[in-house]
C-alpha cells in the first residue's frame, strides 16, 4: 500500500477531477433524465414518443458508444460544447472553461447516459405517487405542467430518491471511462498509469494501485450511500 | 569475472567469423554468394537448403505490411532479403511468416522461423530467452502533426503551453511527452486508442498526436498526405534481428552483414524505398551491440 | 326562468363493455343541493367525475354555466378551476401543509398574492374549524380534519359548484358528524353542490332534490320528503328498504 503514500498527489488529484466530473454529471443527468420523464409521461403522443425512444436507445447501448457518438461526433459538427463553459461554474470547475472540449464532452456522454436511467427512476416514483394527488391537482384547475411541477415530481422526487441514488453510483464508477475518451488525469486512469507507464521508471503492482483507485470511489460513493439511507428513514418517519 | 571472460569469447567469435565474411563475400558484386560458410553452422545449412523461414510483422505500414500480393513489404522484410541474399538464397525462396509481437520469442524457440525482423525492440528480458542482431534501426518516440502545420518542431513546442497532444491512456509515450507540456490539464489529450487521435487531430480537437515513430508512420502512411512527423524522434528504442539464443555464430554474421549494408548503400535503399517514403530523414544505421 | 348551471343531456359512458352512464339526463340550478344516491356500482361516481371531466364522456353533452366543458389545456382547467371536487379519500397534497394545500390553487391557478391568499385561507380554515392544523401535514391530521382541510381547499378557489364523493365515506363514525356540519353550513351558504352519499339523515335535511341512481341509469328524482315517503320505483324501494334497515 505504499503507493498510495508515495504517489498521493497523483491519487488526490485524480480524485479530486473525478470528483468534479461525477458532480456536474450527476446535476446533468438529473435535469435531462427529469426533462425525458417528462416527456414519457406527457399527453401528446410525439413527445411521449422522443420520451420513450430516448430510453430505449441510452438505456440499450453501452456507455462506450454513448461515448464515442459525443467525443467523435461533436467535432464533426463543429462543437466543442462550449455552452457549458457557464460563467461563475468555470471559475470553481477550472477544466470547464479550457480550451480541450473533453472534460465538457465527458460529462455530456456521462450525463445522456445516466439520463435514461435518472429517468426509469423517476418514472417508478411517479408511478409511485397515488393517481388521487394528480386528480386533485387537475380538480383545482392546474395545468399538466404545474401539475408535475408542484404536485407530482416533488413527491416522485421522493420516492424515487433511492434508486436514483443507485442511478447515481453507479455513474460515479461509470466515469472511469472518461480516461480513455480524451480527459487527461481522472482517478482510475491516473492510477492505472502508475502500474503501466509508472512514474520515473519505477511501475506499481496493479493490487495496491487499484485498492487506492477504491478507496477513492468510496469517499465519493459511501457517504452518498449513508445520505440515502438517512433520507428515507427521514421520509418514513414523515409518512407515519 | 564471469563478464569480462563472456566478453573476451565474444571478441575472439567476431573476430574469427569477421574475417571469413570479410574474404567471402564482395559488396560490388550482389547476387548468390559463392562462400563456403563454416561447417555445421546456421548459415551452411540455410544455403544449403536455399530456403530460409523469415518471421515479420504482416500489419505494420513501412516495416512489415502485407501486400495485395499476399507478400509482406516494408523495410524490415527488405533487411530479411539483404540476409537471405548474404547467405546465397533468392528472394523468391524466402518463406515470410507473420510473427505478432506475443509470438516472437517462441517461434524462435521452437526453430519455426530462421530469425525475426519485425519491429522488435532489443530488451534484457528478451535476452533471456533469444539472442539479438543489431541493433539496425532505432526506433523512438515521435511526433505526428496536421502536414499543413509548421509551428511544432519538437516536444519542446509544447513547452510554452499553447499547443495540445495526444496519446494512448497509460502508455510509456504518454508518460514520456508529460515533461515537455506546461499545463496537462490544457494540453494533454488521452484516449485508449490511436485511431481516436488521429480523428481529434483530423478534427483540430489536439494539434499533434505522439507515440512511437513506427506507429506514426503507419498513420502518415494511410493519410493521403493529411499528416507529417514533425522534427526528430526524442526516445530510443533499438530494433534489433531476433535469432535462437545460442547461435552466436548466426548472429554475428547478421551484424557483420549490417555493417556492410550500412556503408555499401543497401541500408539507406532499402529504407528509401520503404519507410523513408514517409520519413525523409534517413536514418544512419545504429552501431551493432555484439554483447 | 334562470339558466340552470349544470346540465347533462343524454350523457353515456363505458368502460369497455361495461356501460356506466345510461343515456342520463341532469340540471342543476344555481344554489341548488342535489344528493346522489345508490347501489355501489350504480355510476354515482362516474357521474360526479364526468362533471369536470376528470372522466370523458362517449356520447351527450354536458354543460357548465352555459358553455359545454372545454376538451383539454387550459380552458379545461379554468373550468375545473370553477368547479370544486372532494373526494372520498380527501387525497390532500401530501407533501405540502395544510395551509399550503389551502394556497396552491388561489396562488398558481388564480394568480392571487401570497399574503391575500394566506388571508382567505386562514378564514377558510377558520370556517371548518382546523385553523389550529395550518402548519401540519395532511399525514398528521385525522380522517375528519383531513377532509375538512379538502374542503377549504376546493372553497379556496371560490367555485361556482361544489362536487362531493362519498365524503364521509371513508371516515371513522365520530367524525362524520364534523364534515357534515360544514356541508350542510355550506348548503345553508347557497352553493350550488352535487353530493354522492349513504349519508340519508344529510339527505333529508340538506338536499333540495335526491336522485337515485341504479345500473347507470337516473331511475327517479324527488324532493326528499317524497323520494323517502313515497319512493316510486321497486329499485328505489329495495335499496331504501335495505339502507334505513340500519
Ligand atoms: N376506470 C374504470 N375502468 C373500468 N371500470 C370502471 C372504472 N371506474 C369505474 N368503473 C366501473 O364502473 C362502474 C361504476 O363505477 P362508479 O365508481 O361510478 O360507481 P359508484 O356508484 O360510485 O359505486 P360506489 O358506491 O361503490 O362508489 C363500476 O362497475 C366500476 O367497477
Ligand atoms: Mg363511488
Amino acid at each position: 500500500m505504499n503507493v498510495l503514500w508515495e504517489q498521493f498527489p497523483v491519487f488526490r488529484d485524480g480524485f479530486l477531477l473525478t470528483f468534479q466530473l461525477s458532480f456536474l454529471s450527476a446535476i446533468g443527468a438529473l435535469l435531462v433524465g427529469t426533462l425525458v420523464a417528462v416527456l414519457r409521461i406527457s399527453p401528446v403522443p410525439p413527445l411521449r414518443w422522443l420520451g420513450t425512444s430516448y430510453v430505449n436507445l441510452f438505456r440499450n447501448i453501452p456507455l462506450t458508444a454513448v461515448f464515442v457518438f459525443v467525443v467523435v461526433g461533436l467535432p464533426l459538427l463543429g462543437s466543442s460544447a462550449d455552452f457549458l463553459k457557464i460563467p461563475g461554474l468555470d471559475q470553481i470547475f477550472t477544466r470547464l472553461g479550457i480550451d480541450l472540449p473533453y472534460f465538457r464532452f465527458s460529462i455530456i456522454a456521462l450525463s445522456l447516459y445516466t439520463a435514461a436511467f435518472v429517468c426509469e427512476a423517476l418514472r417508478s416514483g411517479i408511478n409511485a405517487v397515488p393517481s388521487g394527488q394528480a386528480e386533485a391537482a387537475r380538480s383545482i384547475g392546474l395545468t399538466f405542467t404545474q401539475n408535475l411541477r408542484f404536485i407530482v415530481l416533488p413527491q416522485a422526487w421522493r420516492a424515487a430518491i433511492v434508486p436514483l441514488g443507485s442511478v447515481i453510483i453507479a455513474m460515479i464508477k461509470n466515469s472511469a471511462i472518461a480516461g480513455f475518451m480524451g480527459l487527461y488525469g481522472d482517478l482510475s486512469s491516473r492510477g492505472q498509469e502508475l502500474v503501466s507507464a509508472g512514474v520515473n521508471g519505477v511501475t506499481y503492482p496493479l493490487i495496491p494501485v487499484f485498492i487506492a483507485i477504491s478507496l477513492g470511489f468510496l469517499i465519493m460513493t459511501v457517504p452518498l450511500g449513508l445520505l440515502l439511507d438517512r433520507i428515507e428513514k427521514n421520509r418514513m418517519v414523515k409518512a407515519r | 569475472m564471469l563478464m569480462k571472460r563472456l566478453a573476451a569469447a565474444a571478441a575472439i567469435a567476431v573476430l574469427g567469423v569477421g574475417v571469413a565474411a570479410c574474404g567471402g563475400t564482395d559488396p560490388a558484386t550482389p547476387g548468390p554468394s559463392t562462400a563456403s560458410f563454416k561447417a555445421g553452422s546456421t548459415m551452411e545449412k540455410l544455403n544449403k537448403a536455399q530456403k530460409i523461414t523469415i518471421g515479420t510483422k504482416f500489419d505494420q505500414p513501412g516495416f512489415g505490411l502485407k501486400g495485395l500480393d499476399g507478400k509482406p513489404a516494408g523495410f524490415d522484410v527488405e533487411i530479411g532479403k539483404l540476409i537471405a541474399k548474404e547467405l546465397g538464397i533468392p528472394a523468391d525462396k524466402i518463406e515470410w511468416v507473420e510473427t505478432k509481437s506475443a509470438v516472437r520469442e517462441e517461434v524462435i524457440e521452437k526453430g519455426t522461423v530462421d530469425l525475426v525482423v519485425a519491429t522488435y525492440t532489443i530488451n534484457d528480458a528478451r535476452k533471456q530467452r533469444i539472442a539479438f542482431a543489431g541493433p539496425y534501426y532505432v526506433a523512438g518516440q515521435h511526433i505526428m502533426v496536421r502536414s499543413d502545420d509548421s509551428s511544432i518542431t519538437g516536444p519542446d513546442s509544447f513547452k510554452e503551453g499553447t499547443k495540445k497532444v495526444c496519446s494512448v491512456q497509460g502508455s510509456t509515450p504518454a508518460t514520456n511527452i508529460k515533461k515537455y507540456l506546461k499545463d496537462e490539464a490544457t494540453q494533454l489529450v488521452l484516449f485508449g486508442g490511436y485511431a481516436e487521435c488521429v480523428d481529434a487531430l483530423k478534427n483540430k480537437t489536439v494539434d499533434a498526436v505522439t507515440t512511437d515513430n513506427v506507429i506514426l508512420l503507419g498513420f502518415v502512411a494511410s493519410s493521403n498526405g493529411a499528416y507529417k512527423l514533425a522534427g526528430n524522434k526524442f526516445t530510443d528504442e533499438p530494433y534489433g534481428i531476433g535469432v535462437k539464443k545460442d547461435d552466436t555464430d548466426f548472429r554475428n554474421f547478421i551484424n557483420d552483414l549490417l555493417e556492410k549494408i550500412a556503408k555499401d548503400g543497401s541500408y539507406a535503399k532499402a529504407w528509401n524505398d520503404t519507410a523513408g517514403k514517409f520519413d525523409k530523414n534517413t536514418p544512419t544505421a545504429p552501431a551493432v551491440n555484439r554483447y | 326562468m334562470a339558466q340552470p348551471l349544470i346540465e347533462l343531456n343524454s350523457v353515456n359512458k363505458w368502460f369497455g363493455s361495461l356501460h356506466v352512464l345510461r343515456d342520463v339526463n341532469l340540471t342543476v340550478d344555481r344554489g341548488e343541493v342535489v344528493v346522489v344516491i345508490g347501489p355501489s356500482g350504480s355510476g354515482k361516481s362516474t357521474l360526479c367525475r364526468a362533471i369536470n371531466r376528470l372522466e370523458t364522456i362517449n356520447s351527450g353533452t354536458i354543460t357548465f354555466d352555459g358553455q359545454p366543458l372545454p376538451a383539454e389545456g387550459r380552458a379545461l382547467a379554468r373550468l375545473r378551476a370553477d368547479v370544486g371536487m372532494v373526494f372520498q379519500s380527501f387525497n390532500l397534497f401530501a407533501h405540502l401543509t395544510i395551509l399550503q394545500n389551502v394556497t396552491l390553487g388561489p396562488i398558481k391557478v388564480r394568480g392571487e398574492s401570497k399574503a391575500n391568499a394566506r388571508e382567505r385561507a386562514m378564514q377558510l380554515l377558520e370556517r371548518v374549524g382546523i385553523a389550529n392544523q395550518a402548519d401540519k401535514y395532511p399525514a398528521q391530521l385525522s380522517g375528519g380534519q383531513q377532509q375538512r382541510a379538502a374542503i377549504a381547499r376546493a372553497l379556496a378557489m371560490q367555485p361556482k359548484a361544489m362536487l362531493f364523493d362519498e365524503p364521509t365515506s371513508a371516515l371513522d363514525p365520530e367524525m362524520v358528524g364534523e364534515v357534515l356540519e360544514v356541508m350542510t353550513s355550506l348548503a345553508a351558504g347557497g352553493m350550488t353542490m352535487i353530493v354522492v352519499t349513504h349519508e340519508m339523515g344529510f339527505a333529508r335535511h340538506a338536499a333540495k332534490r335526491v336522485v337515485f341512481m341504479a345500473d347507470g341509469e337516473l331511475v327517479e328524482q324527488a324532493a326528499p320528503a317524497e323520494f323517502f315517503g313515497n319512493p316510486q320505483s321497486e329499485r328505489a324501494k329495495d335499496f331504501l328498504s335495505k339502507v334505513l334497515q340500519h
